[in-house]
């Protein structure tokens, strides 16, 4: 009861910051908009995937990249909850460092998982699928949600402090989105490039997206549930272990020799 | 049968890697009592403050808080305390009323349980008006009182509090100290502050004064205050040092410091104080004769 208690409190706190940051929250729906219309646009010109059209075959790419980058950074935001002193708030609660990250993995997940809603909406206009289809396919936005804000944690557990939040986008979330097969397939790429997908929990989040929305996929889907639950446990142990309390305050120098 | 202690540390120590923070807090604290922890920058009361409330493991020593061990109950004890940190800990974004909310849910209270607690503590503590506004459009002294009903809307039986009244103006700083007065007065609450405003430390039942991660200094105030001296003469002028030396050579002095700007002596019988620099050769260019304040002890002990 504790627990759930406490989970409901950082699930509502974060939807309402989410609901109060308007400008983020349109920026995040907008992104993925843009993203079909000139990615999708433009190379849809000049290519011509198997089955279909570029547009179709970058959907369930572009509705990743709702849920990875509206998941990610929500919980990757959690930095900031360390600087402004809310983490050490979090952490002094009597539920543990557990209920904590798993309240932000929900929370980051809802922002993720509401936003890709909104492009997944938009799949009739673009796809011919049943509606069987589109039921699995909020499955795998709703385990893609939860993996992005798992690993949202673990990159947060790694700042040092919000002045990096900007470069993550830049190293973190666009790598691992470019290498995910949500805009070719990875079969296609050099050998290097295509193991380092194949450790990509973001490349099974858009073969899990393909294999609901009907489109050929590159790995089974076993594989794909079974990679996305394991990563996702492996990065909320890696975050529990670095977000530890006895870290926290080593790191920041607060606390320390006063 | 007498209540047990509220802490009850022994050797408590901390170290950073090779520097060692707190050497060992030996702390017995009664219920419903008010201690405060002095001590200069660097002395170790954040440190000593935060393992208390189970956010930093002891490196060495153990100790007893609302009846849990420390380290293996730490869960226990988290439940019954309430933890205010040197900057206001309050979402910005959130109003008064959403940041509460979200303190009762930490705490673990149900849904009726945060609404009656948020209910309770608004009323307490007067934030009725304030209810729907941001956090972020409160002045400093509203920001640190909504502080304050976060860590006391789930009623513990212990409030730990790091330099509670930094930056707050006179008004809000009175009122912060009642609010906690009445926390002691009407639910028996245990408050532990560090503070290096002295005057807030007279008002405590009992001091605690670190210096390099020592007690160096324990008691009550008055007690701590009488063992300066009756009471302290400070002067400053060229016969400043002649001056000194007759008093300790009369016995007049009970302690001796000297300060940037010349002497400050706990002295025996004030009386006979004025008439000594007045025979002193050399002069000096002020002198005052006062009550010990507890201002003198930190000085005295930290140094």
């Amino acid at each position: 009861m504790n627990a759930l208690s406490t989970i409901h409190g950082i699930v509502a706190r974060d939807l309402q910051r989410a609901s109060r940051q308007k400008s983020r929250m349109l920026g995040g729906l907008a992104r993925p908009f843009i993203w079909l219309l000139l990615i999708g646009g433009g190379y849809g010109a000049i290519t011509r995937m198997d089955g279909g059209s570029y547009r179709a075959f970058v959907f369930p790419g572009v509705v990743s990249m709702a849920v990875l980058f509206g998941g990610m950074l929500t919980a990757i935001a959690t930095v900031y909850d360390r600087e402004f002193g809310m983490l050490r708030l979090m952490l002094a609660s009597p539920a543990g460092i557990g209920v904590i990250l798993a309240g932000r993995t929900l929370s980051a997940a809802l922002v993720g998982g509401l936003q890709g809603l909104a492009v997944l909406a938009c799949a009739p206009l673009l796809l011919d699928a049943p509606a069987g289809r589109y039921l699995a396919a909020l499955g795998a936005l709703s385990l893609s949600a939860l993996s992005s804000g798992a690993l949202g944690l673990l990159v947060a557990s790694r700042l040092r402090s919000v002045e990096n939040f900007a470069g993550v986008i830049n190293v973190v979330l666009f790598p691992l989105f470019f290498l995910s097969g949500a805009l070719y397939p990875v079969s296609g790429v050099p050998s290097a490039l295509r193991a380092v997908a194949r450790v990509n929990p973001v490349s099974y989040q858009v073969d899990l997206m393909r294999h609901a929305l009907g489109q050929a996929p590159e790995f089974g889907l076993i594989l794909d549930l079974l990679a996305l639950i394991g990563s996702s446990i492996l990065a909320l142990a890696l975050a529990g272990a670095w977000f530890d309390p006895e870290r926290r305050f080593l790191a920041s120098g607060r606390g320390a020799q006063r | 049968m007498t209540a047990p202690n509220t802490i009850e540390a022994r050797g408590l120590g901390r170290d950073y890697g090779a520097t060692r923070a707190l050497e060992g807090l030996d702390l017995s604290v009664e219920a419903g009592s008010l201690i405060g922890i002095l001590g200069p920058n660097g002395a170790g009361k954040t440190t000593a403050l935060l393992m208390l409330a189970t956010l930093l493991r002891p490196t060495r020593g153990s100790a007893r808080v609302l009846g849990c061990d420390l380290v293996s109950e730490a869960s226990a004890i988290r439940r019954r305390l309430g933890l205010v940190f040197q900057d206001a800990t309050i979402d910005g974004l959130l109003t008064v009323e959403e940041n509460l909310r979200f303190a009762g849910r930490l705490a673990g209270l149900d849904g009726y349980g945060v609404r009656h607690a948020v209910d309770e503590v608004i009323q307490r503590i007067g934030l009725g008006p304030l209810r729907q506004r941001r956090a972020s459009e409160l002045s400093g002294g509203w920001r640190r009182l909504t502080d304050i009903a976060r860590a006391t809307l789930h009623r513990p039986g212990l409030l730990l509090l790091d330099e509670p009244t930094v930056g707050l103006d006179p008004e809000h700083r009175e009122r912060m100290w009642s609010v906690l007065d009445t926390e002691r007065r009407e639910r028996g609450v245990t408050v532990l502050f560090s503070t290096h405003y002295m005057a807030e430390a007279e008002s405590a039942d009992r001091v605690v004064l670190l210096a390099r991660g020592v007690v160096v200094e324990e008691g009550v105030p008055a007690d701590l205050q009488r063992g300066v001296g009756v009471a302290v003469a400070e002067f400053e002028g060229p016969g400043g040092a002649a001056i000194e030396a007759a008093l300790v050579r009369e016995n007049l002095a009970a302690t001796s410091m000297r300060t940037e700007r010349g002497w400050r002596v706990g002295v025996r019988e004030p009386h006979r104080v004025a008439q000594l620099v007045a025979e002193v050769p050399g002069g000096v260019t002020r002198f005052l004769l006062r009550e010990a304040t507890l201002e003198d002890v930190y000085f005295l002990r930290t140094r």
